[in-house]
């Protein structure tokens, strides 16, 4: 259980708040997982009271909490929420802020532990953290009073503004009170992996260029734009998944077993994973990554505008909406494995996935029966249906010699009588708890930046692509498949 | 909503149906299925069980252009429910100009493999689109296959091959299947247009009008079985089937061709000149070897059997001056091989035939494993007779 304390939540009244924040802390508090001496601080610019702002997180309860709300929790998780109105920009209103807070303690026995959650845009983060600063609210005092700022990405468009972004942070804050959140992390399957993969003796020996052919991984998306039009149109799909989402998910498959389950430890080695992957020349970018963007089509049985289309989406747009790329690590346990790394928008279906893809048997001893056994296959669902199946090939029953493959699955939703949590609700408990294992380290930031960066460079210095290239409801255009397949492989259908 | 019924052995028994009109509703809906607490069934001594596992060895998507196609294949799908659990999804399409919507009836169906045994239970799942969404099946199917799985793609009546929806569903599918012997016409225009499809590595097709066949292709290989006759499988020199037909109509000839394109895949020919209607009816055409030309004839007679049936498949073989004539016939529920060599008494041998049924069918197709390169090559052979690669109409 954390201590108790203050969540001060900037961006109160944004869309992360209400369908993400706010259902988690719910979730935590109708679990007894928050302490009886919890409060809620919300910050946000718009004129709500105490009151009505617990109107609106009743209402955002309602559309978006995983359990229906009850009543009887509710209202005393309500009874811990506090509005306060504050322009990021307004240094009375934080010195305001820095009282509230101050009367919390002496009220609610909160003894100076505060956690400060940016859900604010971008560029308000060096504002909101420069003013806590200047207030003296990062300031954690001797016997007692923590105090810990959570960030949400994106960390920065490009490794010079991360390398900033960072370097403002600090000015304020120590690295080990900075918890930066990219929630793929919290996913139930993503932790499951370093359990998958440290926790079990008979996978590990396996796991590198010995016995591993390839690895593939993918985020792929049903949905469109849902109202983020402008927002994609600036980030688009390599700064919005391939730098942090698909980028952690390699680290976590490629990693060395760290000395220690402890965050630092953990992150080292995530570090060591990307310093690894080779850099991207403009040469290597043009051979080994792909950009799509997606035009009209049919979507889980509806039709679907193009992105062009899209509201708020300039009609000669060049944002990518699909990339996909081929990685390698240099080191001695992945030389020579590549790793194809694949994410989109309006795919045919939302599905999240690791694959590992084994290699051949060394002697293919039944390659004159019906079917040749397929490689071995582990593939790790992050989404939906959370799970890991192993693909093998087994004789098919009868008098023959026929050999099918078949698979070994396990899913979370039957394995296991209870639901699995949602990813904020492991992140937010972690933060509160001190555990910053599954928080993203400034150098982590930059070392992924460093790889995302030349590729978005590169495309800002080529012609126009003759973008749309995939209609909705595809896996993506023709030159992704040449990607994997000029090497003899395919995309995995899932 | 769970359906508090009590299976027996070996019986399929509906444990759940619910309805949903989008797909993210139906996909609430499977993950109900399967976490439900609630979904347990009262055993033998009364006391609760716990609907135990979800089986599937692999996705089945039936296209069905009428309901009751739909319902026609369900049935057979059921029947194979125990040895071939798989997700099914019955998927049609209706009012192409009204506006569009997409109705779906989620339903398990469990059977207790043994009286001691847990339940094991698969899906079923009737798809039914209107509008435009039902010209864009692809898009409903897509996002329920379950991963990993093999699909098998099962386009009953008539495919629309070479057309949009088909290569759409079929770039989704490890295995079509289709019955060439019950499509409209004489069949050799969709013949034809398969030709695209047997060319693509990664999709295998099972034709039940070919499987079909199978007993009387090993009749007629049993021809050659014997030592002093199997050289002269390499010098055939001519081959006709005879087939029924009614007066009037069109028979549908994909079985007969079957027999020539088999036999022409498996002896190295190729096809020199596809298939021409013949002025008194049936069709002929011209295959060869090197240099040597081997004339092939379909030959109609009018029959009480269904149009299209084979009623005899003959040969003429020849080599060093010797002939052979191989005459295969239907006999009621038997293939009955008269092998006569030049100048001696014909060598007769008998082999029961019996009609398979479509749940055999079904599950030999779903048991095709890898790519079985006699059938591609009969296809493919059976396609260049139609007329592919040449102007087909």
């Amino acid at each position: 259980m954390p201590d108790p304390h203050a969540f001060v939540l900037f961006g109160a009244t944004g869309d992360l708040a209400s369908r993400r924040v706010f259902p988690a802390l719910y979730q935590l508090w109708r679990t007894d997982l928050l302490p009886h001496e919890f409060r809620v601080v919300a910050v946000g610019r718009r004129p709500y009271d105490d009151a009505t702002f617990r109107e609106e997180v009743r209402a955002a309860l309602d559309r978006h909490s995983r359990v229906a709300p009850e009543s009887s929790r509710v209202e005393p998780f309500l009874e811990r929420v506090e509005y306060q109105r504050a322009d990021f920009a307004d240094d009375a209103a934080f010195d305001r802020l820095a009282a509230r807070l101050d009367a919390i303690d002496a009220a609610h026995g909160t003894a100076g532990d505060r956690l400060y959650y940016l859900a604010t845009q971008p560029t308000a983060f060096p504002v909101v953290v420069g003013q806590l600063g200047r207030c003296g609210l990062d300031h954690e005092t001797h016997g007692g009073g923590w105090r810990r700022v959570v960030v949400e990405k994106p960390f920065g468009r490009d490794l010079d503004s991360a390398h900033r972004l960072n370097r403002e942070v600090a000015k304020v804050f120590r690295e080990s009170q900075v918890y930066r959140i990219d929630h793929y992390l919290g996913k139930e399957t993503v932790r499951n992996l370093l359990v998958f993969r440290f926790g079990n003796g008979i996978f590990e020996p396996l796991w590198n260029r010995r016995y591993v052919d390839h690895v593939q991984i993918t985020v792929a998306e049903s949905l469109g734009m849902e109202g983020r039009g402008a927002f994609y149109e600036e980030t688009g799909a390599a700064r919005d998944i391939l730098q942090n989402h698909l980028l952690q998910l390699l680290t976590l498959v490629a990693m060395e077993p760290p000395a220690t389950f402890e965050a630092d430890a953990l992150r080292d080695e995530k570090v060591k994973v990307l310093r690894a992957v080779g850099d991207f020349t403009p040469e290597r970018v043009g051979r080994d990554v792909v950009r799509g963007q997606y035009g009209a089509g049919w979507v889980e049985a509806r039709a679907v505008a193009g992105y062009r289309d899209e509201a708020e989406v300039d009609p000669e747009s060049e944002t990518e909406t699909f990339v996909a790329a081929r990685l390698e690590i240099d080191d001695w346990r992945w030389s020579g494995v590549p790793f194809y790394l694949r994410t989109g928008k309006r795919l045919p279906k939302r599905a999240s996935e690791i694959a590992i893809q084994f290699r051949e048997v060394p002697h293919r001893l039944f390659r004159g029966t019906a079917a040749d056994p397929e490689p071995n296959l582990l593939a790790i669902r992050v989404q939906p249906d959370e799970g890991i199946l192993l693909r093998f090939g087994s004789k098919v029953p009868g008098l023959g010699l026929d050999i099918r493959t078949v698979t070994m699955d396990f899913t979370y939703g039957s394995a296991f009588a209870t639901d699995s949590p949602d990813a904020y609700e492991t992140l937010i408990l972690d933060a509160m708890l001190g555990d910053a294992s599954l928080f993203t380290r400034a150098d982590e930031v930059e070392a992924a930046w460093r790889i995302a960066t030349p590729i978005i460079d590169r495309w800002l210095n080529l012609p126009a692509p003759t973008f749309p290239d995939y209609a909705a409801g595809t896996w993506g255009p023709p030159a992704a498949d040449a990607l994997i397949e000029r090497d003899g492989r395919r995309w995995r259908r899932i | 909503m769970a359906i508090e019924t009590t299976a027996a052995p070996g019986i399929p028994v509906l444990r759940w149906s619910s309805r949903a009109r989008t797909i993210p509703d139906i996909e609430a809906e499977l993950g109900r299925i399967w976490s439900s607490t609630n979904l347990t069934v009262p055993g033998p001594e009364g006391e609760e069980r716990h609907v135990a596992a979800r089986t599937s060895v692999l996705n089945l998507v039936v296209v069905a252009t009428r309901p009751e196609i739909g319902e026609h294949a369900a049935a057979i799908v059921s029947q194979l429910a125990g040895r071939h659990p798989s997700r099914t999804l019955i998927v049609s399409s209706a009012d192409p100009d009204g506006p569009s919507w997409l109705d779906a009836r989620i339903q398990a169906h469990c059977m207790l493999p043994r009286a001691d045994a847990a339940e094991t239970c698969a899906e079923l799942i009737y798809l039914a689109a209107g509008g435009e969404s039902g010209r864009h099946l692809q898009a409903i199917v897509a996002p329920l296959l379950v991963h990993d799985l093999p699909v098998t793609l099962w386009w009953p009546g008539d495919p629309p091959l070479g057309g949009r929806a088909m290569r759409e569903l079929a770039a989704l599918a490890d295995v079509l299947i289709v019955d060439g012997s019950s499509w409209s016409g004489d069949g050799l225009d969709r013949l034809a247009r398969l030709a695209d499809l047997v060319d693509d590595p990664r999709l295998e097709i099972v034709d039940f009008g070919l499987l079909r066949q199978s007993r009387w292709r090993e009749a007629i290989a049993s021809a050659f079985d014997l030592p002093e006759l199997q050289p002269f499988v390499r010098s055939i020199r001519s081959m006709s089937v005879t087939y029924g037909s009614h007066a009037g109509g069109t028979a549908n000839v994909v079985k007969p061709v079957y027999h020539v394109s088999w036999l022409a895949s498996r002896l190295g020919l190729t096809v020199r000149e596809p298939l021409v209607p013949e002025s008194g009816g049936g069709y002929r055409a011209t295959l060869r070897s090197g240099t040597r030309v081997v004339p092939a004839a379909l030959r109609p007679v009018e029959s009480t059997l269904p149009a299209g049936t084979t009623l005899a498949v003959e040969l003429v073989a020849e080599r060093r001056g010797g002939g052979l004539r191989v005459e295969v016939t239907a006999d009621g529920e038997a293939v009955v091989v008269r092998a006569t060599p030049d100048g001696e008494r014909p060598i007769e041998r008998r082999f029961a035939a019996a009609r398979r049924t479509e749940v055999e069918l079904l599950a030999e197709a779903i048991e095709t494993v890898g790519s079985d390169r006699v059938a591609r090559g009969a296809l493919r052979a059976a396609a260049e007779l139609a007329g592919a690669g040449s102007a087909v109409g």
